[in-house]
């Protein structure tokens, strides 16, 4: 059967890594130390520092830079049909020189480009911008949209911006003219309502709260009517909370629809016809469990599978993904939502081609 | 069939609720823009509220983000407690949910004779 992992996150060794892709006067800021990339504001309390502690080079050393190891540990291991890159590294998350965010995003692409997506033809990648300037982040689009393996724009969760708000569109409309999916994963700097709490603990319970309030500016500001031919992904977020979203857009769009009059679907409506969660991180949930939040989402199209390595809350698809669903359930969530979102038409024979 | 004289013509206007009875069950009537009287039964079907606290509007319409017109004033009931949104064109929720119980306003047979505005049961 095809596999497809919808979040896997590839990175550098160092920001010099960065340093051939960049013009000056970036190039020399990286070169010399003038900005030492972003800082987490928490210790990770897990065995590998955030990573799977078996994510380890043959020196022994942490790593999540080495193709060779990924291919090891999650490519071959898995016998994925396509993995999707999602980075690490979000520009966005700089909150001033817009100029020099915007250039480290084009950077970090074409780094990607050179040392992921040309190695492996498993590999699909997600176009890096600076979303806090979204007239250069839509030349960004459209510049990397060339390549045959983006597909799709990432559009990182920090803690300042719900992204229907209309100084967005230029991106919106720049993944759309573009055929792009649009992707939304959290970073270092997403907070709940307020903020990340006191523990790493509280803060990792929050992510799913700092991605809801993306699925509903996006709805409540017309995103979905506006750019009928985008469809959006939730990474990294789970997914059993997405219930109550729609229920509770749906319910508030009864009384407040004079407001809002450019909705022009019902928001639940919205969401399964073009929204999509990746299942990690799952909860340890039944089978029974799961075909409850199924049923209650009204669809089983929107599931799709991601193991988000070389994380340490990593999702084993053999393991997360009960095999007591039903089979049909089963490989629309491993493998066929994927497909059908990022038109990938040759699943089945990629996978029967490997199976030789 | 029984007929009940709840109000007076000249009790309705457009854009206003004006609360009756027929026996003890509670009712609103309301002019449309048409000139029609629609006559409606006075409880929400989503829950139960009292619709004579409610009140008559209209709708917004727009392809545009922060961009819209106001329309269809008079032919909108909202529900005093929720918001929501009932036409009194059709009876039916504004906002349309397949996925959900069927909620319609009732609508009574309603006249106008002599001034008086007739309703029969």
């Amino acid at each position: 059967m095809p596999l497809i992992d919808t979040d896997v996150h590839e990175s550098f060794s160092s920001l010099k890594d960065l340093v051939p892709y960049l013009q000056e006067p970036y190039r020399g800021w990286i070169a010399t130390g003038a900005w030492r990339g972003f800082s987490q504001p928490f210790a990770y309390t897990s065995p590998g520092l955030g990573n799977r502690a078996d994510v380890r080079s043959a020196d022994g050393s942490a790593s999540v830079s080495d193709y060779s190891l990924m291919r090891g540990q999650l490519i071959d291991e898995y016998d994925l049909t396509y993995a999707v890159l999602t980075g690490y590294f979000y520009p966005t998350g700089l909150k001033l020189q817009y100029g020099f965010a915007t250039a480290l995003a084009a950077a970090y692409n074409d780094y990607v480009a050179e040392h992921w997506l040309s190695k492996d033809d498993r590999f699909l990648g997600s176009i890096q911008i600076n979303a806090r300037d979204p007239e250069a982040a839509a030349r960004e689009i459209d510049r990397m949209a060339a390549h045959p393996k983006m597909r799709q724009v990432m559009l990182p969760v920090v803690d300042d911006i719900a992204y229907g708000h209309p100084m967005f569109k230029p991106i919106f409309a720049a993944a759309e003219r573009n055929r792009l999916n649009v992707a939304f994963h959290h970073t270092t700097f997403a907070q709940g309502p307020y903020g990340m709490g006191l523990h790493y603990m509280e803060r990792h319970c929050l992510i799913p709260i700092s991605l809801m309030p993306q699925i509903i500016s996006l709805v409540c500001n017309g995103v979905f009517d506006a750019y009928p031919n985008l469809r959006f992904m939730i990474l990294e977020g789970g997914f059993s909370w997405l219930p109550h979203v729609m229920w509770r857009m749906d319910r508030e769009y009864r009384q407040g629809r004079i407001e809002v009059p450019w909705l022009k679907k019902l928001p639940s409506q919205h969401c399964r016809e073009r929204l999509r969660l990746s299942t990690q991180p799952t909860e340890d949930i039944s089978t029974d469990e799961w075909m409850k939040l199924i049923d209650l989402m009204g669809t089983d199209d929107i599931l799709v599978f991601s193991t988000d390595y070389p994380h340490f809350d990593f999702d084993d698809p053999n393991a997360a993904i009960p095999k007591s669903l039903p089979s049909t359930t089963r490989e629309k969530i491993l493998w066929r939502n994927a497909a059908a979102f990022y038109e990938l038409s040759d699943c089945k024979t990629r996978a029967s081609e490997a199976a030789i | 069939m029984a007929k009940h004289v709840v109000c007076k013509l000249e009790e309705l206007d457009v854009g206003k609720i004006t609360s009756a009875r027929i026996g003890r069950s509670p009712i609103i009537l309301s002019k449309l823009p048409s000139g029609e009287i629609r006559a409606v039964g006075g409880r929400c079907p989503h829950q139960g509220a009292d619709l004579s606290y409610g009140c008559i509007s209209g709708t917004t319409a727009s392809d545009r983000l922060n961009e819209m017109t106001f329309c269809n004033f008079g032919e909108t009931l909202r529900c005093p407690w929720h918001g929501f949104s009932f036409s009194l064109i059709d009876g039916l929720p504004v906002v349309k949910d397949a996925t959900q119980m069927p909620m319609k306003l009732r609508f009574y047979d309603v006249k106008v004779e002599g001034g008086d505005v007739v309703i029969t049961t």
